[in-house]
């Protein structure tokens, strides 16, 4: 009998240990009685984050955009990034749902009880911090493994940029408009460590609509754009001046390869390949 | 006696002709003075246009060939398509409320703003899905073309579930519906493919950066030709004013007039949206400038109007590069901001 | 000549508005150099009669403007021959001056774009003389009562100087003295040869027309000098006996039967 109550003891003493709690970036702190084996990611780089860590198997729904690895095609669908669909991700009973801190779903799935955490991820610093939270919500280690992986594929990429092509003027074009990617951005500061130098500054904020006139003046020597973009820029006024348009220095980036350098996780260092291919003339597509 | 005769014997040696009628000169003073004023204040901000770049106020008049370039590539064809762009908006916009006998008509009542939101929204949808096939002149006439096709078809379909002009209130409501429809299928289009949102955002806020001397030569022909037809149509609008029956038993053509109307505007809204955007309010303001100073008939009224919605979207493209550059707040922002403060002031001196 | 010719006649004339048919199969001959004044029950067609005439609403059956068939009338030729005036006025021309609102009555007459010549002054003078409102010419019409505006209105319908009047309740808004001008300016248009046919809800005003137009429920019920006994009887009939045609100086005077 003594024994028996020693044991009930010893287990009620012991299971807060495996209760964890975690704080997101909003800095709510979220419980967590047990790791979360049902989860579900309304960002791309948030999925992508859960499986770097090796835990793929634990997602049960991602959004409309999630596309790597292979395996998360075939998981279901929740919705966009602006507008989940709050009862198919409730029908998936998820014990976590990971997406970003300004998502209109965010207050209304809490709402329902389900344990959110929402991520703000804009620089490379935030991809770092991003890495070791999910980790410790889902209890796993790697972060830190996956981080250093991370760095070290930047650096290697850094390192196949031919040393000519250090302190080169790079423009980086998100969208029309033009809304570039300045020094702020993740993209800048990747850019920053391949040693080329961003002609948008980072005062102006991540993604800021600039005066196309502005490019004009900077004349970047290399311009990177998406594919759908780029056929038009030559229609803009005085660009056709650029030295990067005179030399044919546009990169042209796929939707695929866009993906990959848009979203700030665990392919930064794929991102920094495609960039420093660009930079040293060895894009796919590159000259026309 | 009738006292009617009386006053007739007695001022019949008096007040002719019009022209040299005091009264009625008043007007025509006023009118030449609203036109001088808003001539020069847009002939000024032409300058301005031409000395604000992209770091702020630079005048680059320093005959260097890159600065040069800067100037007449990039500055002198902006600010004179922006004005141009108002212009057409400004004209249409006089035309809508005239057609409608509302002074709170803007052009695009007829579904052609959200028309070329569509049209652009497929084709970046198009260039994004086959971007192969998109060489320099196809994406170069590609998201102005389909712009300008897209407005044209809505006004089409407008006209066709009007069942033609006979009646105003069903080309209205026609308009509306349509108008609404092609907004919510270009907002479709921009969530099943949100890598054309950024795109389309600059787009539905209006922006004049990418004015070259070719959107400039394309918008000043369109304002000359809906210029001829809005004066010459004018006179049919004064009469309308009047009521259907009157205008019809002066002997217009009430349908042909109509359908004029409406191409005119057609062409006008779906010119400026193709090049610009959707620049919301300088339409539909730009007439209220015009009867804020003077209250002139149509004739003077569209031509007034189109130089007062030049000068407002001139401004606004002028402030907009300006304010926090290298950044450009977006044109149509500030056209609102500029025509509200405006017609709150206006209110605010009518309740006084 | 001219005298035989009637301003208008029409034989079967039907229109159906919103699928009810407001005039059922009119035939009438208004002859020229006349004023003859409709009247009626309310909705019993009287404006509808007068459009139809004026060619400003879709009709069935047989209209002739001064002996030719009304199809057969260029827009502008009608225009010239016959000047309306409506009820009710559209809030559209709040900005337009009183005189240029007179010299859109001049439009039928000039050439598209064309500035007013000498001719379309005097008219537009004289006619806002004879309306009394050629002292505020310059003023905007959002400014004016409502008896003003029907001034300014009437000076336009008379600026087309046309040989036919038509005038839908054009004592509307007016006080007595100014009824008494109009009455008087409608005398003189047909003194001078002219054609005016009226739709007045006044009676007694009615009565100082030359002939009578008794129109009830989309017909004709008779047609005949103001003067005539059987016109009398026929006005009584159709207001159903609740006012009575009295002689009072030279002229007629209706008054309800209390």
């Amino acid at each position: 009998m003594r024994r028996w109550l020693l044991a009930l003891l010893l287990a009620l003493t012991a299971w807060p240990i495996l209760a964890v709690t975690v704080t997101d970036d909003r800095g709510v702190a979220v419980d967590l009685r047990e790791p979360p084996r049902r989860i579900v990611s309304l960002l791309p780089s948030l999925g992508e984050t859960v499986c770097a860590l090796g835990a793929c198997d634990r997602l049960v729904g991602v959004d409309d955009y999630a596309n790597w690895p292979a395996s998360v095609r075939s998981l279901p669908r929740v919705g966009g990034v602006d507008d989940p669909r709050i009862e198919r991700i409730v029908g998936l009973q998820p014990d976590l749902v990971l997406l970003s801190s300004t998502s209109r779903a965010l207050g209304r799935l809490q709402a329902l009880g389900l344990p959110v955490m929402g991520f703000d991820i804009k620089t490379l610093g935030d991809v770092r911090r991003v890495l070791s939270r999910v980790a410790d919500a889902l209890q796993v280690g790697g972060a830190d493994a996956a981080w250093r992986r991370i760095d070290a594929g930047v650096a290697a990429a850094a390192r196949s940029v031919p040393p000519a092509q250090h302190g080169v003027s790079v423009y980086f074009e998100v969208s029309a408009g033009p809304y570039a990617a300045s020094e702020s951005s993740h993209i800048g500061e990747i850019l920053a460590r391949l040693g080329a130098v961003n002609v948008v500054p980072g005062h102006l904020g991540t993604v800021p609509l600039l005066n196309p006139e502005f490019v004009v003046r900077a004349d970047p020597q290399v311009i990177m754009v998406a594919q759908r973009d780029a056929a038009a820029l030559a229609a803009r006024p005085g660009w056709p001046r650029i030295r990067a348009m005179r030399e044919g220095r546009v990169c042209r980036f796929t939707a695929e390869q866009g993906d990959v350098i848009a979203r700030p996780g665990p392919r930064l260092a794929d991102a920094a390949q495609l960039l420093a291919d660009c930079l040293a003339g060895r894009l796919q597509g590159d000259r026309p | 006696m009738n006292p009617a005769d009386d006053t007739l014997v007695a001022g019949s040696a008096g007040s002719f002709p019009g022209r040299a009628d005091p009264l009625l000169e008043a007007q025509a003073r006023r009118v030449r003075w609203f036109a001088i004023l808003a001539a020069g204040a847009s002939a000024l901000l032409l300058v301005l246009g031409a000395a604000v770049g992209s770091l702020g106020w630079e005048p680059l008049w320093d005959g260097s060939e890159a600065a040069r370039a800067i100037v007449w590539d990039i500055r002198v064809p902006r600010s004179l398509g922006a004005w141009l762009a108002g212009a057409l908006l400004g004209l249409a916009g006089a035309l809508a409320q005239g057609l409608f006998r509302n002074p709170l008509a803007d052009p695009y009542l007829m579904g052609s703003s959200t028309g070329a939101a569509f049209g652009v929204a497929l084709l970046l949808v198009a260039l994004g899905a086959a971007p192969g096939t998109a060489t320099g002149a196809f994406a170069q006439l590609g998201l102005t073309g389909a712009g300008f096709l897209g407005a044209m078809a809505a006004v089409l379909l407008t006209l066709v579930l009007a069942r033609g002009v006979q009646h105003t209130l069903r080309l209205l409501l026609a308009g509306v519906i349509v108008g609404v429809v092609f907004g919510a299928l270009a907002a479709l289009v921009m969530l099943w493919e949100p890598e054309v949102l950024r795109a389309m955002q600059a787009f539905l806020l209006g922006t004049t950066g990418l004015l070259g001397w070719t959107g400039a030569l394309l918008l000043a022909a369109m304002l000359v030709l809906v210029l001829v037809a809005a004066v010459a149509l004018s006179p049919a609008l004064d009469a309308l004013a009047l009521g259907e029956s009157a205008a019809a038993s002066l002997g217009l053509p009430l349908a042909s007039v109509r359908l004029g109307l409406v191409g005119a505007i057609a062409l006008a809204t779906g010119a400026a949206v193709a090049q610009v955007g959707l620049i919301a309010f300088a339409g539909l303001v730009a007439p209220h400038i015009v009867r804020s100073a003077v209250r002139p008939t149509h004739r003077a009224l569209l031509l007034l109007s189109t130089l007062a919605g030049g000068l407002l979207l001139l401004a606004a493209d002028v402030l907009s590069r300006w304010m926090l550059a290298p950044r450009e707040l977006p044109v149509g922002v500030l056209t609102a901001l500029l025509g509200g403060a405006y017609l709150l002031w206006l209110m605010h001196r009518r309740a006084a | 000549m001219r005298a035989m010719t009637p301003a208008f006649s029409a034989s079967a004339l039907r229109v159906a508005l919103a699928g009810r048919e407001v005039l059922q199969g009119i035939d009438l001959s208004l002859p020229q150099g006349r004023w003859t004044a409709v009247v009626g029950p309310n909705g019993a067609g009287k404006t509808t009669l007068l459009k139809a005439l004026a060619h400003l609403l879709p009709a069935q059956g047989r209209i002739e403007l001064l002996g030719r068939p009304a199809r057969e009338w260029g827009s502008r030729e009608r225009a010239r021959a016959l000047a309306w005036l409506g009820q009710g006025q559209e809030a559209g021309a709040e900005d337009l001056r009183a005189w240029d609102v007179a010299m859109l009555g001049r439009m039928p007459h000039r050439p598209w774009l064309s500035a007013p010549t000498a001719a379309d002054h005097a008219s537009v003078e004289e006619a806002m003389r004879r309306t009394q409102c050629w002292d505020w010419r310059a003023r905007p019409l959002g400014q004016l009562s409502g008896g003003e505006r029907q001034r300014v209105l009437l000076a336009r319908a008379l600026a087309v100087g046309a040989p036919v009047l038509l005038m839908d309740e054009p004592l509307a808004n007016l006080d007595p003295p100014h009824q008494a001008d109009v009455l008087a300016l409608v005398r003189r248009h047909v003194a001078a040869g002219g054609t005016a046919i009226t739709v007045l809800h006044e009676l007694t005003l009615a009565l100082r027309a030359d002939d009578l137009l008794v129109v009830d429920g989309g017909r004709v019920l008779h047609h005949g000098a103001t003067g005539d006994a059987a016109t009398h009887e026929a006005v009584q009939r159709v207001f159903a006996g609740r006012i009575r045609v009295h002689a009072l100086d030279r002229h007629w005077v209706a008054l309800p039967d209390a």
